[in-house]
């Protein structure tokens, strides 16, 4: 049973706020509300660009309806305080009653939901779980109750995007945004008649903004290509896409550790596809299949620097994981390797957890 | 119909409206206090359950998954019995006896799950922690060792308290084995347990019952070995007859973990 707000353990936050007023315009700019977590993850420049992306995206083929159910539920499932206490306020805020909210995180099925709604809240819920992940007729179904193809890609897309920012949150135990939920809980009844409105000023603005949506082609041409191209069309998969190009690109962690983490999570999943797409990282980088092999049953390897080698162990403990302990875990590999490569290693142990489930489109 | 009784029929009218929405939310008010109260107790229901059978396989239940199916399954097993603790329950109080035995699965229970393992079943002073039954797990057979090591410390550090109160100390055997198994939910009637059956849950027994004759606390199989990275400090032993087998089977005393970089 997944967990109500006031049952999820928090510990305290693992990074100092890192004022940036440079970035903190540029959020501003760029529709972005300067939040607890981005002044914790401000020091990581692929990190806050995919948070940002997150948190300023919007959905094309699924409504706006929809698209707040899921990340409610995707916050949820994670067991992520801070999200779902930002979920369940933003839709408080919405017009979305005490009553219908709680209905929908304790038993859907109780919900004023339609068949067709109910299957996209367990999809999200099987997803963000991933205990095992979806299989494909799951996504057929979803695809026979009326669904187009495009709209399921989507919500799969969003649900890896949520999986990967509540880790993000939950790994750097950013302090819950206490007072907007403390502000809308206390304007309830205000927002209750203020609805349509709200409704009307959230979706204008959702319209205003247009991602780039790219294509099969482009999409498929870079790291990751065949889990990406799928995405073609969908404006959120700029954002997967720019992350996952960013995690690589930073020189904080070295290159092997981090494929070997994305083919650790991977593996913990089942993924073939994904820890195909890791071992052709690592054989480029001059690794033979004995060798990721050993790495893989290991979860060490030589090519991955001392300071770093806790990662791997580490990471397989992203995939599931009781919310408080892997906090302190992570708080433990802060202590050893710093802050910036925490935030590195968190980022990447991130992404690659949304990675994992978004794969279950191609397979 | 005058203006007046109009009124009295329109005012009866909102006033019948007004005692139904009443009474309807009324009856929204107490659906929803059921509601939250059925929730309640479900979860304490939940919890009480996840004392006697793994949290995993709870949610499971819970959620109505069908995935609790019989299956066959790649597991690894781990066994452990206390030694000498029947003559130990001999000389002890009952009320001590239980204490410490609670303790010392206390300190087990938290190894194994440290290493994603979950214990099955306890009987008397003895455990069957599986690894790899409830979800594919790769990595099950190196979890299984991990864990076994992690329990020797356990074990010493709650030695040293048992020793400091001047309590008789505690010495275990542990046996790890993997295969193929079936695993499930069995039993019949009111007595039901998530467990794995099969010849290789044998084997990991007969294993833990080698610990004694060969005079070692840590035994794994050629199963196990051949999972392990070099990091792992192994002693071969001599190859031993076990009830069932026809041949001796190949065992190896773990003494410990270095790790690969140090090898």
């Amino acid at each position: 049973m997944a967990q109500l707000l006031d049952e999820i353990q928090w510990g305290e936050p693992l990074l100092a706020p890192d004022i940036d007023p440079a970035w903190e315009a540029e959020l501003k700019r760029r529709g972005g509300n300067v939040s607890e977590v981005d002044r914790r993850i401000a020091p990581s420049p692929w990190i806050r660009e995919a948070c940002l992306g997150i948190n300023t995206g919007r959905a094309c083929a699924i409504s706006a309806h929809l698209f707040n159910i899921a990340a409610l539920v995707t916050a949820q499932e994670n067991a992520c305080r801070y999200c779902y206490g930002a979920s369940r306020s933003y839709m408080q805020m919405l017009g979305y009653t005490e009553s219908y909210i709680r209905r929908v995180e304790q038993d859907v099925h109780l919900a004023e939901l339609d068949e067709k709604e109910r299957a996209m809240v367990g999809f999200c819920r099987n997803l963000a779980r991933s205990r095992p992940r979806p299989a494909a007729a799951e996504f057929d179904h979803l695809v026979g109750l009326g669904y187009t193809r495009e709209a399921a890609r989507e919500i799969a897309l969003w649900i890896a995007l949520g999986c990967f920012y509540n880790r993000i949150t939950i790994l750097i135990a950013s302090p819950p945004e206490l007072g907007f939920e403390g502000w809308v809980s206390a304007k309830r009844l205000k927002f209750l008649l203020l609805a349509p409105f709200m409704r009307y000023q959230a979706a204008r603005r959702r319209r205003g903004k247009r991602d780039p949506a790219l294509t099969a082609q482009a999409l498929g041409a870079g790291i990751y290509g065949p889990v990406l191209a799928p995405l073609a069309g969908l404006p959120g998969a700029a954002t997967m896409k720019a992350a996952l190009e960013g995690a690589f690109a930073s020189t904080v962690l070295s290159r092997a550790t981090k494929a070997l983490m994305f083919a650790i999570v991977a593996r913990s999943l089942d993924c073939r596809t994904s820890e195909t797409e890791a071992r052709r990282l690592l054989a480029a980088d001059g690794s033979s299949d004995a060798e990721i092999e050993k790495s893989l049953a290991s979860l060490e390897s030589a090519r991955v620097p001392a300071a770093e080698a806790r990662l791997l162990p580490w990471v397989r403990d992203t995939v599931h994981f009781q919310t408080a302990q892997i906090q302190g875990r992570t708080r433990e590999l802060a202590a050893m390797m710093g802050n910036a490569a925490a935030l590195e290693a968190i980022g990447v142990a991130s992404l690659a957890n949304a990675t994992v489930r978004l794969a279950m489109l191609v397979e | 119909m005058s203006a007046a009784t109009a009124a009295w029929l329109l005012g009866g009218a909102l006033l019948i409206a007004g005692a139904l929405a009443w009474a309807w939310l009324q009856r929204a008010r107490e659906a929803e206090t059921l509601f939250v109260e059925t929730r309640r107790k479900l979860e304490q229901l939940q919890r009480e359950f996840e004392r006697f059978t793994p949290p995993d396989l709870v949610e499971r239940l819970t959620a109505g998954c069908g995935d609790v199916a019989p299956q066959r399954r790649q597991v690894t097993m781990l066994f452990a019995d206390l030694r000498g603790f029947t003559s130990m329950c001999d000389r002890l109080d009952p009320a001590l006896t239980v204490a410490i035995l609670n303790d010392y699965f206390r300190h087990m229970s938290g190894a194994i799950g440290r290493h994603h393992g979950h214990i099955t079943e306890l009987v008397g002073d003895g455990l069957l922690a599986l690894f790899g039954a409830l979800e594919s797990n790769p990595w099950q057979c190196r979890d299984a060792v991990l864990a076994a090591l992690d329990m020797r410390a356990a074990l010493a550090a709650y030695n040293q308290q048992l020793a400091a109160k001047s309590l008789p100390q505690l010495q275990f055997g542990i046996g790890i084995h993997s295969g193929e198994v079936i695993v499930g939910v069995m039993g019949a009637g009111e007595l039901n347990k998530f467990t794995v059956t099969g010849d290789p849950i044998n084997v990991a027994s007969r294993v833990e019952g080698l610990t004694r004759e060969l005079e070692v606390d840590l035994l794994i199989t050629e199963e196990i070995r051949k999972a392990l990275d070099a990091g792992f400090r192994l002693r071969p032993m001599a190859p031993a007859r076990v009830k069932g087998k026809p041949e001796p089977i190949q065992t190896y005393h773990v003494e410990n973990n270095e790790g690969t970089r140090a090898t």
